[in-house]
């Protein structure tokens, strides 16, 4: 990693002039709910100032950046009785400014499950080569707590992270391509106050997580509270609408489509983001369905996000970023069941 | 001063001109790339049951591909659908693989109106095997429970094709109902050439019916288990698993050497769709093939 | 095309209208980039939107709208008689629709209220599959014209016909709109059954179950989900009334 610093008006050139020359992302306001709090989302830019970079977090993660709520996996000709597969992976290069720390390290999961896992994903490959990331740190909210799963920090998986230090940023690169390009605008070696500064403003940024979620030993934890009744009661509330898995960041199950075309020439299959707590997840041909129950589908949505599956080395895929929390109409939030999970199991086994 | 990004193409290269490996799973390759098959032949087993030959068209193909016992292809049937069945043909067979499948949804219901001369895609194979070296030597019992003969035809040929390295081989086969049985003009060519045996049982007889009836569990009672030399395989509805594998526990088997392949949702093979997951567990790369021992310690798998 | 040795043949389809907008029949007649294509399936026998053709003999039967006067039923009948698969499209005619407000009224006052002094003969409005069998619902209010041509394109290769059985939601949230409850507004998306691409939420209007109930729908969750957001119990009611489509919700 090397580190530079760069002021705030360098800084707006560099990023208009990587808006100039590439089809770019950024954070803005889509709508303001009843209560007047701004939500955002990652949407085409085209000059810096459509962007705000002082906002919270977006409602909905950058996953569909890297894994398309839709995409086409292949597609097939028909000549005759006979048919021609075509596959493509190619994507335009883009720019995404302005992602949170759960957001790259959302990603940095990802990776390990599409890219070093068994069968690395050629289409999410493509689009995470083709991809250029600029993260940010920032004050957390009142709900995130991605401190507590050691998400708060970035350690790869972006090309450049600017850390805010008042008039200037203190960058953070970890790629060539971002080398490469700061070399167009006027950055500064960190001096050793910007380097106090920047431990500063990551210890202050640590102080700030209002909540908490204990989740040492999770994975055990789950394992036996498998039959716990908290899930009832939380399985009850849940509208099994998949809400919390679109907005999640490192929610990454799917189903497959396949459709002919009315023209009967063409067909695609589709792959498109389905959630573990949709009713037909697990069902198969003759009707039977191996999680039957809502308390089951959401209990199993709870045990891939904390539990974590050998593709990741078993560690908890969540980063903390409580979208689903926010998303969820049921109010169902990982700090609560997780909360009452503990009490319940405080309650049941011997203390030692 | 330059921005811009250069496109950046994975590089197919190595894998552009060479059709897919699925049996690596650790390089980069175009996952959803088929082998294109023709259906050279379709055997009617029962109403809702048929046979299909599929041979790879692409002689390159034709020669990479190859699969263990157990182990499972991705079925395409292109504007239709995809999916998992097990391969049920001997593994020595390069020519030409053999599915047998029931006609029990959208995909498969278009398969059943396929005719002889038809193109379809494969992909795979796909999960873990039997481990039929290790089971050299020993007893092998085989127990099926409708459609589950399938699978279990693919270990059957192996040990038939290598049957001076085994001992005793049998099958036990159940079904519901007599017409359900499958493969039955094999049976006399397992027993009389081959020296298996094969118990059958049907639930539910019918006027024709001069067999057994009952419940597979039944079938235990006419033969010998010798515990400790026995490997078993069992494949059917989870229900029958549990039963008959529960009855082989208390013979004394050892249970990492009772194997059951288990079925589930799959919509991708590689691990990735997350649809068949069993608790933590992939079902179609850590399985289909599980040791009755790792079933036990499977959250929600029986 | 003739794929996996099958041949495929056209589709002899009627269409009829009984009580409703006909904004399903637009529907079918609407999408041009694709419609040759689609018209290319089928072979219209009858169809009053784009030919005069009043032929009988048609396999499939689109019927358009919901019952509500005593001519309806014989004309029903009959088509049911003839058509080989009838299909209901549209929530007038797999549910009742909007037309089934009307029941909630005496059938006397209706009159009065609707036609005053032209008195016109009515009835309890009922959905086709009150009256007839229906073999297929495709519901939707209008209904998609992605998911008509989906489905004429199964019934001309003989392919099982499949529905979502996820609610509105996901599509919404893949579509990264704002919920509409964030905004203080009520949705059904929630409970009922997606493939229409959530155009309404799309267009910040709350959901409001044209499609028909998703499958293991909440509805107790829901029901306090909009009791928590400040929607009175009888406003909450209303709103899952308003196509009927939501049957079990109401038998509560
Ligand atoms: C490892 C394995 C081996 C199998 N071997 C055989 C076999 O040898 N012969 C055979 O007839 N059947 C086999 N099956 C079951 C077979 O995959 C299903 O019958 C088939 O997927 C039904 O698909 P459909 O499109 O016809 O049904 P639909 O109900 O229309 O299915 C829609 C989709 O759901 C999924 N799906 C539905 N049912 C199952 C299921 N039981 N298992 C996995 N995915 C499912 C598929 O992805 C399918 O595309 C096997 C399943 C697995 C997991
Ligand atoms: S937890 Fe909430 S968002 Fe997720 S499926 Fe249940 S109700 Fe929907
Ligand atoms: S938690 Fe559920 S919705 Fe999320 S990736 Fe895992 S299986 Fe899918
Ligand atoms: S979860 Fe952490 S990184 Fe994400 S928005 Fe909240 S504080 Fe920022
Ligand atoms: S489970 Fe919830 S908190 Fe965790 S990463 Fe997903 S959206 Fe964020
Ligand atoms: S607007 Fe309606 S459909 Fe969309 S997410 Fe909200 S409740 Fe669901
Ligand atoms: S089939 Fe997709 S993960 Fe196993």
């Amino acid at each position: 990693m090397i580190y530079k610093v760069i002021t705030k008006s360098e800084f707006k050139k560099f990023i208009n002039g990587l808006i100039k020359e590439n089809q770019t992302f950024g954070p803005r306001q889509v709508d303001e709910d009843i209560n007047g709090k701004p939500i955002y989302q990652f949407r085409e830019v085209h000059s810096f100032d459509e962007m705000d970079l002082d906002y919270t977090v977006t409602y909905s993660s950058v996953k569909n950046f890297f894994l398309p709520f839709r995409e086409i996996l292949s597609r097939y000709t028909f000549q005759g009785d006979d048919w021609e597969q075509s596959l493509e992976y190619r994507v335009n290069p883009r720019v995404i400014v302005g992602l949170r720390p759960c957001d790259i390290n959302g990603l940095a999961i990802l990776d390990k499950i599409f890219i070093k896992g068994a069968f690395p994903s050629p289409y999410y490959l493509a689009r995470r080569n083709n991809t250029f990331l600029i993260g940010m740190d920032h004050e957390p909210l009142e709900d995130c707590f991605c401190e507590s799963l050691n998400h708060h920090v970035v350690r790869h998986g972006f090309n450049l992270f600017c850390s805010d230090l008042g008039d200037r940023y203190y960058l953070s690169i970890d790629s060539s391509k971002a080398f490469n390009f700061l070399k167009n605008v006027e950055t500064t070696e960190p001096t050793k106050k910007d380097n106090e500064k920047f431990i500063a403003r990551k210890n202050f940024i640590e102080r700030s997580f209002k909540t908490r979620v204990e989740v040492t030993g999770l994975p055990s934890f789950l394992d036996i509270e498998f039959k716990s009744p908290i899930w009832k009661k939380w399985g009850d509330k849940c509208l099994n609408c998949g809400t919390c898995a679109m907005v999640c960041p490192t929610c990454y199950c799917y189903g497959i489509e396949e459709s002919i075309d009315v023209s009967l020439k063409t067909s695609r299959k589709e792959r498109f983001q389905y959630s573990c707590n949709i009713v037909d997840f697990a069902e198969v041909a003759g009707g039977h369905n191996f999680r039957p129950l809502r308390e089951d589908r959401l209990k199993y949505r709870f045990y891939h996000h904390y539990r974590g599956f050998a593709e990741n080395a078993e560690e908890p895929i969540c980063v903390g970023c409580n979208r689903c929390g926010r998303a969820c109409l049921a109010g169902i939030n990982p700090r609560d069941v997780i909360n009452d999970l503990r009490l319940e199991s405080k309650d049941e086994l011997p203390a030692t | 001063m330059n921005y811009r990004l250069l496109k950046q193409d994975i590089n197919l290269k190595p894998f552009m001109t060479m059709p897919p490996q699925f049996n690596r799973k650790t390089i980069v390759m175009r996952t959803d790339k088929v082998y294109k098959c023709e259906i050279i032949n379709i055997v009617e087993l029962t109403g809702l049951e048929k046979l299909f030959h599929l041979k790879i068209l692409d002689p390159v193909e034709r020669e990479i591909f190859s699969f263990r016992p157990g182990q499972f292809i991705m079925l395409e049937v292109p504007g239709f659908g995809e999916v998992p069945i097990s391969v049920s043909s001997s593994s020595n067979n390069r020519e030409f693989i053999e599915l047998c499948i029931r006609k029990s949804g959208r995909t498969t219901n278009m398969l059943h109106r396929a005719k002889k001369g038809a193109k379809v895609g494969i992909r795979g194979p796909f999960g873990t095997s039997f481990p039929m070296e290790e089971m050299a030597g020993n007893n092998v019992l085989l127990i099926a429970g409708g459609l589950g003969l399938a699978p279990l035809r693919a270990p059957l040929y192996w040990v038939i094709e290598r049957r001076d390295e085994y001992r005793d081989v049998a099958v036990l086969y159940g079904t519901k109902e007599p017409e359900q049985m499958l493969f039955t003009y094999q049976y006399e060519e397992w027993e009389k050439v081959n020296h298996v045996k094969l118990l059958t049982i049907v639930e539910k007889a019918d006027k024709d019916w001069k067999g057994r009836t009952g419940l597979i569990t039944e079938l235990f009672e006419e033969i010998n288990i010798d515990p400790d030399n026995t490997y078993v395989i069992v494949c059917g509805p989870p229900v029958m698993f549990k039963f008959v594998c529960n009855h082989l526990d208390s013979l004394g088997i050892p249970m990492n050497r009772m194997f059951v392949s288990l079925e589930r949702r799959m919509h991708c093979g590689m691990g990735k769709c997350c649809r068949c997951m069993v608790g933590s567990t992939f079902t179609c790369v850590d399985g289909p093939v599980f040791d009755y021992w790792s079933v036990l310690n499977l959250q929600e798998a029986i | 095309m003739k794929y996996l040795g099958i041949e495929t043949e056209k589709v002899r389809i009627g269409v009829f209208d009984f009580t409703g907008c006909e904004g399903c029949e637009l529907q079918l007649a609407n999408k041009e980039g694709t419609l040759v294509s689609f018209l290319d399936l089928l072979e219209v026998v009858n169809f009053r939107e784009i030919s005069s053709e009043r032929g009988d003999n048609y396999d499939v039967a689109l019927v358009e709208g919901a019952i509500s006067r005593d001519n309806e039923i014989e004309r029903l009948k009959q088509i049911r008689e003839k058509a080989k698969v009838l299909v209901a499209i549209g929530s007038c005619a797999c549910f009742g629709g909007v037309n089934y407000l009307k029941n909630r009224f005496s059938m006397e006052n209706v009159v009065n209220e609707v036609y005053g002094e032209h008195k016109v003969e009515t009835r309890r409005v009922q959905s086709i599959g009150e009256v007839v069998k229906v073999d297929l619902e495709i519901p939707g209010c209008p209904v998609s014209k992605e998911e008509v041509e989906r489905i004429v394109v199964d019934l001309v290769t003989g392919a099982d016909i499949k529905f979502p059985k996820y609610p509105v939601c996901i599509e919404c949230r893949q579509k990264l709109n704002t919920c509409v409850f964030d905004l203080g507004k009520i949705c059904l998306g929630p409970i009922t059954r997606a493939g229409c691409g959530a155009v309404c939420p799309s267009s910040k209007v709350g959901c409001l179950g044209c499609r028909g109930p998703a499958e293991d729908a909440n509805y107790d969750s829901f029901r306090q989900i909009a009791l928590d957001h400040g929607f009175t119990a009888p406003r909450i009611e209303e709103k899952l009334k308003f196509f009927n489509a939501l049957g079990a919700a109401l038998q509560k």
